[in-house]
């Protein structure tokens, strides 16, 4: 399913989902998520490259929630569903994935050599400074470690050609890396 | 947050009285402490904090007294018998990551903090646990250089720390035991909080950090008892723009295109609002003038000047307000418009220094992360001096390039973006004049990449990067602060971040990224002895003396900035 019908299914699907304010739990409201994200936390087979929110940092996930309702992240599935949302949903749905085990998406490894590539990186920007040791994130930064490879890979490359511009430091950061520094980087992290 | 569940064992030589449980809030200590007892928890009295610079028992400050010294008067510990010196204690937090505390001693009880926010009172003799507070962090943190905590501080019957998410904790020292949260800002926009606050004349004074994410710095005054907010100085005037000095404080030319930024305030005014100047690092107070004095951080975005013309003040400044009012005394900017991040970090110390006609008069000490120390006239903060440079300087001040970051034509500098000296506190020796720094040898590109204001997201305006196979090293460096001069100087493998501790022995204390903690001849810069303490020691030592004898205390934790090996270790030694 390509992005843009993906979108005008999901816009559909909260077209039937009743206004903010009802009874609707938490649980209910998430349950949107799962056509992406997947119904356990491991995002199914797509056109696009989705990433792991089972798990992720509450902080990030509030943020990026923010982001994209706020436009200040741009994507074609989930700025109209974030748009849809209710402010003060961004927060308790963010905790309810937050508080989900993180998935094993059984990447495999990267190479010896992407290896090196990948910690010659990590020296140079010491991406470590944000996103702790081990890549596990914190508060407001995302874990990394584990993260579907693709969508790293992605992410990666759209902070570096403005395309993902929620993050202007980021953008910064993945200027100065070639294209396989990225592609080992992501393949480095999700094999963590 | 990475934790270790249970303590680890020590082993042969080194099966010392072992701190006690493993879990949150509770008390009590391990095997091991014999028949020595818990001391009990003292308050802490005003008259104990201002004689703190005499009291060869306690350590009461982060930098040892209020003029920061970081001289402890003990002697027991000195340069002919520190050979001796071996591991009493040691104490592993629940917290394997980045460690940058002070511990804080008071009749026998310390204090210590670790990353995430953790605080834990100790027995000083022995190393058990006492109480262990762990912060309820809230969802929202935001900050850039690890998840550090520097400190507490102690007054009366309470412990105070900062978070990561920006609360001011007061706990009750007997139990650790929160008493009261403030509030200090909204970390969603940047502010997060890892320095140790300082109390004096019951106000607990704390600054904040977010230079790298757009924020309106400050210092905050609140009550101690309460938790009221008292005063609030803005480190960011209203009008930012001053004087347009083309020249840093040691006369060499930072190309500033004053045009342009004449053009750019014409048409988007003064940037103050997201002007950054963040306060990393405790004040220095002179109790006999009621003033404070505290280096300001860097502007933001840190290296692109074109959305912030003018000379962005205070950032980069030395700055002093009055005690009780908050209002500004005087200020010295050392780099104006600073596109490097070659700010102010280390804490400042007064001692009383030679002025310009040779006589004594009060001063004021920093070490820049540009790797100068600068001296100051404590009356109006004008620079005295500054002292050779510990540090290279090559080909400073070559503007950042709009290229890639390592881009082969991307701009090179010494030092690098952590400087020369960065928040790592120095020591002096103020009968003798010397002060002590640990050095940044790192050589960075520096880039720009202008961005708007991202709403507390990290906004550096490009890029500071190591150059991969570049210099990566340190010093430890003995000025003297009469005369500028290098009295010695000892070259160590790697880039040093932490502090260090002058004693009344003789002897300087400091730690390095691979795990030595060593001892130093104080006049000649001679190592003395050495313990590997298996993780980096990037933490200022502390000194006191209970039962009789002297101990000396460092966390080795490892470090985010420098990405040193990590532990959770907070280490006693003595002499027998």
């Amino acid at each position: 399913m390509g992005a843009f019908r993906l979108a005008i299914v999901v816009a559909a699907a909260l077209a039937g989902v009743p206004a903010a304010g009802n009874a609707q739990s938490i649980e209910e409201k998430a349950q949107i998520c799962a056509a992406c994200h997947g119904d356990s936390g491991i995002p199914p087979e797509q056109s696009f490259p989705v990433p792991v929110i089972w798990g992720q940092k509450l902080g990030y996930l509030f943020f990026q929630l923010r982001d994209f309702k706020s436009g200040a992240r741009k994507n074609d599935v989930m700025s109209p569903i974030a748009e849809g949302l209710d402010q003060k949903d961004l927060m308790p749905l963010a905790t309810y994935f937050s508080k989900k085990a993180w998935p094993d998406l059984q990447q495999k490894q990267a190479s010896a050599d992407a290896v090196t590539q990948a910690q010659r990186v990590n020296t140079s920007v010491v991406c470590t400074s944000c996103h702790q040791e081990g890549f596990q994130g914190d508060g407001t930064q995302p874990r990394l470690a584990g993260q579907s490879a693709p969508y790293l890979q992605k992410t990666m490359l759209d902070f570096r050609t403005g395309d993902r511009a929620n993050n202007p430091g980021m953008s910064g950061f993945m200027r100065g890396l070639t294209e396989q520094d990225i592609a080992a980087l992501a393949t480095w992290l999700g094999g963590m | 947050m990475k934790r270790i569940g249970t303590r680890m064992l020590l082993a042969g030589a080194m099966a010392l009285p072992l701190a006690g449980v493993a879990f949150a809030q509770e008390t009590g200590g391990g095997g091991g402490a014999g028949n020595v007892k818990m001391p009990p928890i003292p308050n802490v009295s005003q008259a104990m904090l201002s004689g703190a610079g005499k009291d060869s028992k306690n350590f009461l400050h982060t930098n040892g007294n209020y003029d920061q010294t970081r001289f402890h008067p003990a002697d027991q510990i000195n340069a002919k018998n520190v050979k001796n010196l071996h591991v009493s204690w040691i104490f592993q937090t629940d917290v394997r990551e980045s460690m940058e505390t002070s511990p804080i001693v008071v009749n026998g009880v310390m204090y210590v903090t670790t990353s995430f926010d953790h605080v834990y009172a100790l027995n000083a003799q022995t190393g058990e646990q006492i109480w262990h507070y762990k912060h309820e962090m809230g969802p929202i943190t935001v900050y850039c250089c690890g998840p550090n905590n520097r400190g507490a501080a102690v007054y009366d019957d309470k412990v105070y720390i900062g978070t990561l998410d920006a609360k001011l904790v007061a706990l009750d020292a007997k139990t650790g035991k929160p008493v009261w949260t403030t509030d200090i800002a909204d970390p969603s926009l940047g502010y997060s909080e890892t320095m140790a606050p300082t109390v004096v004349d019951g106000k607990v004074l704390i600054g904040t950090n977010g230079g790298e994410y757009g924020i309106r710095g400050f210092v905050k005054a609140y009550d101690a008892k309460d938790g009221k907010l008292l005063w609030t100085f803005s480190t960011i005037p209203d009008n930012t723009v001053g004087t347009w000095a083309t020249k840093d404080a040691t006369g060499r030319d930072m190309h500033r295109d004053i045009e342009a930024e004449k053009a750019a305030l014409a048409k988007n005014g003064d940037p103050a609002k997201t002007l950054g100047g963040g306060v990393w690092q405790n004040p220095s107070v002179d109790l006999a003038t009621k003033r404070i004095y505290f280096v300001v951080g860097n502007p933001s975005p840190d290296l692109d000047g074109s959305l912030r013309p003018g000379d962005n003040l205070y950032t980069d400044s030395l700055v002093s307000i009055d005690l009780d009012t908050g209002k500004l005394a005087c200020y010295f900017q050392y780099i104006a418009h600073d596109v490097w991040d070659l700010d102010a970090t280390s804490p400042t110390v007064l001692v009383d220094v030679k002025g310009k006609d040779g006589k004594a008069i009060p001063g004021v000490l920093h070490a820049g992360k540009t790797g100068y120390i600068y001296v100051h006239d404590r009356k109006d903060c004008s620079l005295i001096r500054y002292s050779e440079p510990m540090v290279s300087q090559k080909d400073r001040w070559t503007l950042p390039t709009a290229t890639k970051p390592l881009d082969p034509n991307a701009a090179r500098m010494f030092p690098g973006a952590n400087g020369g000296v960065e928040w790592s506190p120095i020591a002096t020796y103020p009968g003798e004049g010397m002060a002590y720094a640990i050095n940044l040898e790192q050589e960075m590109t520096y880039t720009v990449d202008s961005a708007p204001y991202p709403n507390g997201k990290l906004w550096l305006g490009g890029a500071f990067t190591n150059v991969p196979g570049g210099v990566q090293a340190g010093n430890v460096t003995a000025v003297d602060y009469n005369s500028g001069k290098i009295k010695w100087q000892v070259k160590t493998p790697q880039p040093m971040i932490g502090g260090i501790l002058a004693t009344g022995g003789g002897v300087v204390f400091t730690g390095e990224a691979n795990g030595w903690f060593k001892a130093y001849d104080a006049k000649s810069g001679k190592t003395l002895w050495s313990f590997q303490a298996g993780a980096g020691v990037n933490a200022p030592p502390s000194s006191y003396m209970v039962g009789g004898k002297q101990f000396i205390a460092v966390a080795a934790g490892g470090n985010v900035q420098i990405d040193s090996k990590r532990g959770n270790s907070i280490i006693a030694f003595t002499l027998d």
